[in-house]
């Protein structure tokens, strides 16, 4: 999966809205939105959230956890235990670069928050990178990937998996007597 | 109580606080567990300096203009005082010290360790330090002797000590307190104090009593005591006159004793009983400040005095004494001269113990002024004896023991004290005094008011950037009070010395250039109320006026109020204003509320009537509903609305306190409405209103009536019913009024209501409870007191089925009365109750907008199944209906709108449908209908739809649609009729079928086929030939009978699963008779080996038996067996018929 995709997958994500106009329930394929009413909390996608917004049709509530002290205990967490911890949203990282993007106005600390994330994303990464080495290193047969989002997945699965494959390749072909059919390859 | 009792304030996080006054008495001192220090000019002293001296600070005294601290880093500080600025270290402990104080000179400091130890230091020199070791656990408090002699100090070792200074000896120890480990766990902190000036007595607050003891002697001299205090007592604190003992107890009471006398003269309870953990005096006045254990300041003013305006002769006694005085001479004959001249005063008891209370109030003098109370002889005999003993200066226990307890007895008035009167405020805005506050937060939008340094200015921001975009005003006149609908911004100022009280209308709705208008309010005449309505802004003034003016700044109507506003609220043509009836006593409000429309018809709703609040509670929010309905929120957290349905009574709806986590959280209203039943409002953490940044979310609550017991399923029922009604009441008025509103809402509502209804009445049924039944039935619209009938008999209570159809009839006589007159084309004037029945039937059906079609239902389920025509399903989802908001909502409306057109726009909106919602009618039909309730909702969804389409096809509807008589009456005909013939001429057919069902509910059950019936048997005899292309599973006559009574077991127990079903039913057909039996299974052959043109009846297991109507002919069978049977093709063709029938 690409980025982009996943990216696509998380404007999914449900997020409150206060916007400034008044509208019945709209009906989509996905489901019913609304009703809007102004002033009032709404919650809708994230990609109506981001279009409303650039279009200064809504203010923008961010979730709970776009919080500098939420998120700093978080990466705290995320540093001191070896194992990936649970993240808040399952597309916490689109999500924050989503509505950072687009809506920085209505987080307050926005440049924190940004920070923070990043900050999570980076040890987790780094994490995955580790246990990956390990996987290959220890000849594992299988991992648990517990609390891994879609995007962290994203990021290693093809190579990861394509580069298995190879290895297997090589270790198979190493065997003697199976050498005659290398030329397959 | 004599004392005037000020509200408490926040003053410190919660923890032991201290507090005193400096040496002048021009400020209060307090100090927390914050680490603060914090000046307080008085008590309304809402930016008090601080001064952080620690992370906590335990203790705090004050002065000569030095305040010493004590804080957590087990160190006694000095700061300047009032500067604040750090002077140094006195001492240091190994642990904090829990107490300091200063000796009367100030010279000297003492603290009291945790580390069992207590210093004495010099202020100016920190080196000349004294120790006193011998307690044995953490010292808990100090006093110092005003002789600079002793120091006194109490313990959590449960010893009380009194050590001489000079050498650090103990002079004397008393085990009085419990023994415990530290001062967390201490019960009373044990604050002690010597008389001043002499410091002849030692007051320790032992348990309930405080204990003097006499210097020198060190013997317990009395116990000063009172039946108020229930709980041990923490701290004393003299009157800098030595004249009066102030004890706090844990509980909250405080108590305050003339010392000569015993006597109590005070007695305060905390508002909230929080433990009191310092007590202060006035240095000059009659004032105690106290703190609580929560952080909270408080303040006693007039401590003892008692003011009694209309006793002249107490002040004249006291003048009288005033001038006596001067000679501190015999009091005798003070007495003397008194006793002529109070006697001839009737009000002879009360008065002399206002004398008292008066006199007694005067320091230093009290011990004389006692003796004008002429006429307690006692206590002249005690305060006499008192008096020589004080000139003796020995011996004088025997003479307070000797006072006669009467003495102490309360001598002061302590009936229902009044309650300061609530300022006016306007809804929805935050205390004026802050920097950055709401001005208003409505449905409209949002004014915020910056009143700091670099600006002073107006945001005007609106929730629907549609009404109007966001705009910036500068607040030059000191605006305090604004109001925003969505044609105006109304702001008001009150007057100063050179400028009058102005009110400032922007309407930015106007179409000409000049949108801003002001008025000058007449001198002295200021404004404290203004509200927008449509069209017209009013303002209420100081001189009790209401004064309203056109959006455009035409003066109006002007008015005189009763008493003084407190708010007022606008809306459409409605006025709201509430005002002070009289004084409220003991902490309630006494408010009137006026409701008057200011439309064409001018005239008042409600007369100055009483308005409901809860106890002890003030007026915090007050204004319309967006439909239009008036309500108010007191402090208290609760919200009423007017009940017009029930003679314009307030009903509570919400209990906003029941919703809040914490117990110093609230919800700040900013709305209400009631279709869909929403309360908006701010969540505040921690206080009543919320601030301005970070910018609040809004939040939503429901709505509950406060009825009993919730929690069961039937009050959970009743609650829900008549939270529809009320809050259904709107419609009535809008309609009455003219107004436009939502049709297809009130139908859901009603449907609603129907539901739940039916629902309370099959739970009766279920607990036998028919006269209940009864009861509610009488509740029900005419045609959902049929399906009560059909419930009733199908679950075997023939009684009950009797007496909801007499009841019907009631019903039914009573509506064709009421609506005779209307009901000019009624077909056929017959005697016969039957037809007033189904007449009834019909007329109220269209009065509740629904029609009693259930064949077509069926029907149209039928043909769903089969067919699925888009345009058809459009129509057949009446659960998309929008709900439309109320014209005010959007602010569109005035009475002139309310033409036909706007109810067509609002009805074509019904069209307006989800085209992704799959339609639920289609998979309905496999299911055999469970019970009736299911039936219900579906047949009122139908109905409810096609009243609408009526609404879509026929006529336009006005606001009040009374579909046109003939035609709902052919509706129903025609739909009660379809299923069963194949002849194009319904009506004889109808008004045979009409019969038929009335024979069945007059007998209150089904029973066996009459005669009515026997034509359209005949039918359906030759239409089962037709139908018999449709494949037949065999089946046992267990099954079919399961299969008819299904519905019956579920309903009495709903909770069974299938196989339970099953067992229930095998059980139930076993006692059938053999002969039942037999015709179950004979017709369980009969369609098993029937092949095609059978003459015996067969069912047809498809979705038209789950439906009432027929479910109940087929129990009609249950005895006999009979026909059943209904092909497709001909309901499609009924169906076309009574179409196109309805189009011509």
């Amino acid at each position: 999966m690409e980025p982009a995709e996943v990216e696509f997958l998380a404007e999914k994500e449900l997020v409150t809205i206060v916007p400034n106009f008044s509208l019945d329930r709209i009906h989509l394929i996905g489901g019913d939105l609304g009703p809007f009413n102004p002033g009032l909390p709404v919650e809708v996608p994230v990609w109506l959230a981001i279009n409303l917004k650039q279009r200064q049709k809504c203010r923008l509530i961010p979730p709970e956890w776009m919080d500098v002290g939420k998120l700093e205990e978080i990466r705290d967490q995320e540093r001191k235990e070896d194992t990936f911890t649970p993240m808040p949203s399952p597309y916490y990282m689109e999500l924050t670069k989503l509505l950072l993007n687009y809506a920085s106005d209505n987080i307050p600390k926005a440049d924190e928050i940004r920070t923070l994330v990043k900050d999570t994303w980076d040890t987790r990464m780094a994490k995955l990178r580790l246990s990956a080495d390990s996987f290959v290193r220890q000849q594992e047969a299988h991992a648990k990937l517990d609390n891994l989002t879609l995007m962290e997945i994203n990021t290693t699965g093809t190579f990861l998996t394509q580069a298995l494959d190879h290895m297997y390749k090589l270790r198979t072909n190493l065997q003697p007597g199976e050498s005659a059919h290398s030329q397959d390859f | 109580m004599p004392s005037a009792r000020k509200p408490m304030r926040y003053g410190h996080s919660e923890g032991h606080t201290e507090v005193c006054f400096d040496d002048t008495g021009s400020c209060i001192v307090t100090c927390g567990s914050d680490g603060d220090v914090r000046i307080w000019e008085n008590l309304d002293d809402d930016d008090p300096k601080s001064i952080n001296v620690g992370e906590k600070a335990y203790s705090c005294a004050l002065k000569n203009g030095r305040l010493i601290t004590a804080v957590s880093n087990n160190t006694v500080q000095i700061h300047t005082f009032p500067e604040g600025a750090p002077d140094g270290i006195l001492t240091r402990f190994t642990m904090h010290a829990n107490h300091v104080t200063f000796s009367s000179g100030g010279t000297k400091i003492a603290a009291g360790s945790s580390d069992f130890m207590i210093k004495v230091v010099e202020v100016t020199d920190s080196s000349k330090q004294k120790t006193f070791r011998g307690h044995e656990a953490p010292v808990l408090s100090l006093s110092f002797d005003p002789k600079d002699v002793y120091l006194a100090s109490a313990s959590c070792d449960g010893s009380v000590r009194v050590w001489k200074i000079e050498d650090q000896t103990c002079t004397t120890s008393w085990q009085l307190l419990q023994k415990c480990n530290d001062v967390i766990n201490a019960k009373s902190i044990c604050r002690l104090g010597w008389q001043p000036g002499t410091g002849k007595l030692l007051a320790v607050p032992v348990d309930k009593v405080v204990k003097l003891y006499r210097r020198e002697t060190w013997d317990s001299q009395l116990d000063l005591s009172d039946a108020s205090i229930t709980l041990p007592l923490n701290v004393v604190a003299w009157s800098p006159c030595g004249q009066y003992l102030a004890a706090g107890s844990v509980d909250g009471s405080i108590v305050v004793w003339n010392v000569e006398t015993q006597e109590c003269i005070e007695r305060m309870k905390h508002e909230k009983n929080y433990s009191i953990c310092g007590l202060a005096w006035h240095p000059k006045y009659k004032q105690v400040a106290y703190t609580d254990t929560e952080g909270n300041l408080g303040l006693l003013e007039n401590v003892g005095v008692v003011e009694k305006p209309k006793d002249k002769v107490a002040s004249a006694v006291a003048k009288d004494y005033n001038d006596l005085f001067d000679g501190d001479d015999d009091d005798y004959f003070n007495g003397d001269m008194v006793e002529p001249q109070s006697s001839p005063n009737p009000a002879a008891d009360e008065d002399d113990d206002g004398d008292l209370m008066l006199t007694s109030g005067r320091p230093r003098r009290a011990i004389i002024d006692e003796d004008d109370n002429s006429l307690d002889i006692g206590l002249i005999k005690a305060s006499s004896s008192l008096l020589e003993k004080e000139e003796d200066g020995d011996d004088q226990t025997g003479g307070f023991s000797a006072l006669p307890p009467s003495s102490t007895q309360q001598h002061f008035y302590d009936g229902p004290m009044p309650t300061p009167k609530q300022r006016p405020f306007q809804s929805g805005s935050t205390p004026a005094h802050l920097m950055h506050r709401f001005m208003v937060w409505n449905s409209v939008g949002i004014i915020r008011c910056y009143n700091d340094e670099q600006d002073n200015a107006i945001d005007v921001e609106f929730h629907d950037t549609s009404v109007h975009h966001a705009t910036h005003l500068p607040n030059s006149l000191n605006h305090t009070m604004a109001d925003l609908s969505a044609e105006a911004i109304l702001l008001a100022c009150e007057g100063t010395e050179e400028l009058a009280s102005k009110l400032h209308c922007i309407h930015f709705g106007s179409w000409d250039a000049n949108k801003e208008w002001t008025v000058d309010m007449p001198k002295d005449e200021d404004i404290e109320a203004i509200c927008l309505g449509q069209g017209w802004a009013a303002c209420a003034t100081s001189a009790f006026l209401v004064r309203v003016f056109t959006v455009g700044g035409v003066q109006r109507e002007i008015f005189s109020l009763p008493g003084p506003v407190v708010s007022m609220a606008g809306h459409g043509e409605q006025l709201m204003i509430i005002y002070h009836r009289g004084t409220g006593f003991d902490g309630d409000q006494c408010l009137g509320v006026q409701l008057m429309e200011l439309g064409k018809k001018k005239r008042q709703i409600l007369h100055g009537d009483p308005l409901s609040l809860t106890r002890k509670s003030y007026l915090v929010w007050v204004g319309f509903s967006a439909e239009g309905t008036p309500c108010y929120v007191d402090s208290e957290g609760i919200v009423r609305m007017l009940n017009r349905g029930l003679g314009n009574t307030w009903i509570p709806v919400c209990n906003t306190r029941e919703q809040c986590k914490g117990k110093s959280d609230h919800y700040w209203v900013v709305g209400i409405h009631e279709n869909p039943q929403q309360l908006r409002c701010i969540p505040c953490k921690g206080s009543r209103f919320p601030p301005t940044l970070p910018r609040p979310a809004v939040a939503i609550l429901p709505f509950q009536l406060p009825y009993c017991q919730v929690t069961t399923e039937k009050g959970q029922m009743e609650e829900q019913y008549w939270r529809s009604v009320v809050f259904q009441n709107h419609v009535d008025y809008l309609s009455k009024n003219g107004y436009e509103f939502d049709e297809s809402a009130k139908n859901q509502a009603v449907k609603e209501q129907q539901e739940l209804l039916m629902k309370l009445f099959a739970l009766s049924c279920k607990l036998e409870r028919e006269f209940r039944c009864v009861e509610l039935a009488d509740l029900m619209a005419p045609n959902v007191v049929s399906l009560a009938i059909k419930y009733a008999s199908r679950s075997r209570r023939i009684n009950l089925a009797q007496r909801l159809s007499q009841l019907a009839v009631e019903k039914a006589t009573e509506l064709a009365t009421a609506q005779g007159d209307e009901e000019e084309e009624e077909e056929e004037e017959e005697e016969d109750f039957r037809k007033h029945l189904s007449a009834g039937y019909s007329s109220s059906a269209t009065e509740w907008g629904q029609l009693p079609v259930r064949n077509v239902q069926q029907d149209q389920e039928v043909e769903d199944a089969e067919e699925t025509d888009a345009c058809e399903e459009a129509e057949e989802t009446p659960e998309v209906h929008k709900q439309r908001p109320n014209p005010f909502s959007k602010g569109v409306t005035s009475a002139e709108v309310t033409t036909p057109k706007s109810v067509l726009g609002s009805s074509s909106s019904q069209g307006r449908v989800n085209p992704f919602k799959v339609s639920s009618n289609k998979k309905d039909p496999v299911v055999p209908s469970a019970n009736v309730l299911d039936t219900m909702s579906r047949y009122s969804k139908k109905t409810s739809l096609s009243g609408s389409r009526a609404v879509n096809k026929q006529n336009p509807p006005v606001i009040k649609p009374l579909i046109p008589k003939p035609k709902s009456k052919q509706a129903s005909a025609t739909s009660f009729f379809q299923p069963r013939t194949l002849t194009p001429n319904p009506s004889e057919k109808a008004v045979e079928e009409r019969e038929g069902k009335a024979v069945e509910e007059r007998e209150g059950k089904a029973v066996e086929d009459g005669e009515g019936k026997a034509g359209n048997e005949s039918h359906e005899v030759k239409v089962t030939a037709q139908e018999n292309t449709e494949n037949r599973r065999p089946r046992t006559g267990f099954q079919m009978w399961l299969e008819e009574n299904r519905a019956n077991i579920l309903t009495d127990n709903p909770d069974l699963n299938e196989a339970e079903v099953i067992k229930e039913g095998m059980s139930r057909f076993r006692m059938l008779t053999s002969e039942e039996r037999m015709v179950w299974t004979e017709k369980a052959k009969g369609g098993a080996v029937n092949g095609l043109a059978e003459d015996k009846k067969r069912k047809r297991p498809t979705a038209d038996e789950g439906e009432g109507r027929r479910s109940q002919e087929e129990k009609s069978e249950d005895t006999n067996a009979s026909k059943k049977s209904k092909p497709l093709d001909q309901s499609t063709n009924g169906r076309l018929s009574a179409f196109a029938f309805k189009q011509s």
